[in-house]
């Protein structure tokens, strides 16, 4: 698929204070590529892809994405169109969002409704994000993402996607992001995930190195 | 009190005056409560309100309107503060800053000035019940203001008042959306101080925005709730006020309080 996006990082450095927690990671990933991250808690995975979104500073380095360094506020917009996030952590506050609002946030909402319906989330259209359990919640946020992929994005970042799924829903999920046809980046400690992925990166110390198998 | 008086009160004119600004005021600023309570920036009235007191002792110094430069730099100093909303620690922190800075500012252009501290106050802590027809006025487009801002950007907002990271990679310009409501919650706020006084900020605000936050399951719901609140609790209020005899401003924020205090009961049930 022409679409999927190319991701090229070098020497990245990011910071907590004064603490690396990215330190000088490279790593290029073609168009189309599955890459797993993997590696133990508060190694640096979620920092990494926040700084892609250009939600976390870079201290060093730079993050291309389809050959564009982003460096003006609408370079970033840009990028931020062209990926599709589900993020670990969900909400800083206790405000309360609909469901099918958060869907209407996908590039494309339509898929993404019909995407929610088929992970048995559809019903709960009207309720509160906060009325939901954590798998519930990654569920729709997964629905959304491939809605968001589905108008266009190339590169999905999906950051722990299946840490609050059963069994049948931490497989079901693995098959789903596996089907698609765009670049994805998955921090995972699921190796059934890990294992439908082409390549393996472990993060430890804010560095990463290749370990696929 | 037998009715005769009441209808007798009611057709003075500043007790129509003040029944309409509730009104208005009720009917709209609700919202930016709402907004207040989203951004998680609560302090912000205290802040609006002391930069609101420079700016007045500001137009005092160079001989402009004083009310209409305090608006102006709650205004500008709301656009200023927005870009920190993207720190981590969000805007709460600045707010406290700014307030004691503007303070203190305020109290140095006055004694600059030559000004008497106490004329500025006045004009800074405005009554309900000294409400000018331009006053009226003033607080009409204010509300206007903030109900087409809540229509046209409704869906943007609801996704930002979530969760600004989110909101973001949504492609949703946050940066001039958050400006764009600073301004309006600044100016508004300065409105409201200059128009009802301090306490009445709280009533018209903050107050319907907590109970609808208890309230409400979703942006809309709560805006609703909200707005709600805010003209039942204060024209029952101000009614109290008027059948009682006892000053407006105690009365509608305990009126509107009890209200907001139920609603934290009912969010237990
Ligand atoms: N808000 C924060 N302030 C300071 N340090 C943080 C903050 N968030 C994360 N960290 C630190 O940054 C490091 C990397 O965190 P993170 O990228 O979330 O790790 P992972 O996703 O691999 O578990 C951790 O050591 C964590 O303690
Ligand atoms: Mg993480």
């Amino acid at each position: 698929m022409t679409n999927a996006t190319a991701l090229h990082i070098s020497n990245l450095v990011c910071r907590f204070g004064s603490t690396p927690v990215v330190d000088d990671v490279s790593l290029a990933i073609a168009p189309g590529e599955h890459v797993a991250i993997v590696g133990s808690n508060g190694s640096g995975k979620t920092t990494l892809l926040r700084a892609i979104l250009g939600l976390h500073p870079i201290y060093a380095g730079q993050i291309v994405v389809d050959h564009v360094h982003a460096q003006s506020a609408a370079d970033w917009r840009q990028r931020q169109q062209r990926i599709a996030w589900m993020p670990q952590r969900q909400a800083s506050g206790q405000f309360p969002l609909l469901v099918h609002e958060l869907l209407a946030s996908s590039r494309n909402p339509t898929v993404a409704h019909d995407i929610a319906s088929q992970l048995e989330v559809g019903m709960l259209a009207d309720r509160p994000l906060h009325a939901l359990s954590g798998g519930q919640l990654q569920r729709v946020f997964l629905a959304r993402a491939l809605g968001s992929i589905a108008g266009g994005a190339g590169l999905l970042l999906a950051d722990e996607p299946t840490a609050a799924l059963d069994f049948g829903g931490q497989a079901a999920v693995a098959t789903v992001i596996a089907a698609q046809q765009v670049t994805v980046l998955v921090v995972t400690h699921d190796r059934t995930m890990a294992s439908h992925c082409g390549r393996v990166i472990e993060m430890a110390n804010g560095r990463a190195r290749e370990v696929t198998p | 009190m037998n009715l005769d008086t009441l209808v007798g009160l009611l057709q003075l004119i500043p007790v129509q005056r003040a029944i309409i600004a509730l009104a208005i005021a009720g009917g709209a600023f609700p919202i930016v409560g709402v907004w207040i309570i989203g951004l998680n920036i609560v302090p912000v009235r205290f802040a609006m309100m002391h930069v609101a007191l420079l700016g007045i002792a500001l137009g005092m110094l160079i001989q402009l309107e004083p009310t209409l430069v305090g608006l102006l730099l709650c205004g500008v100093t709301g656009v200023l503060l927005a870009p920190l909303a993207k720190r981590p620690a969000g805007l709460s922190g600045p707010m406290g800053l700014v307030m004691t800075m503007a303070i203190a500012a305020a109290l140095l252009v006055l004694s600059l000035s030559g000004v008497n501290a106490n004329g500025a106050f006045e004009l800074l802590w405005g009554s309900i019940l000294a409400t000018r027809t331009i006053d009226v006025v003033i607080l009409g487009i204010v509300a206007t203001i903030i109900i087409v801002v809540y229509v046209v950007k409704k869906r943007d907002l609801a996704l930002l008042l979530y969760d600004r990271e989110v909101a973001l990679c949504s492609g949703i310009a946050v940066e001039q959306l958050t400006m764009l409501l600073m301004f309006v919650i600044a100016v508004a706020i300065g409105a409201a101080v200059h128009l009802t006084g301090a306490l009445l900020v709280d009533s018209v605000t903050i107050l319907p925005a907590i109970a609808a936050r208890n309230l409400g399951r979703s942006l809309q719901h709560m805006v609703w709730w909200a707005v709600g609140i805010g003209i039942v609790g204060n024209l029952l209020g101000f009614g109290l006020t008027l059948v009682l005899n006892q000053p407006p401003g105690p009365l509608l924020v305990i009126t509107v309080g009890l209200i907001t205090l139920a609603t934290f009961l009912r969010k237990r049930a």
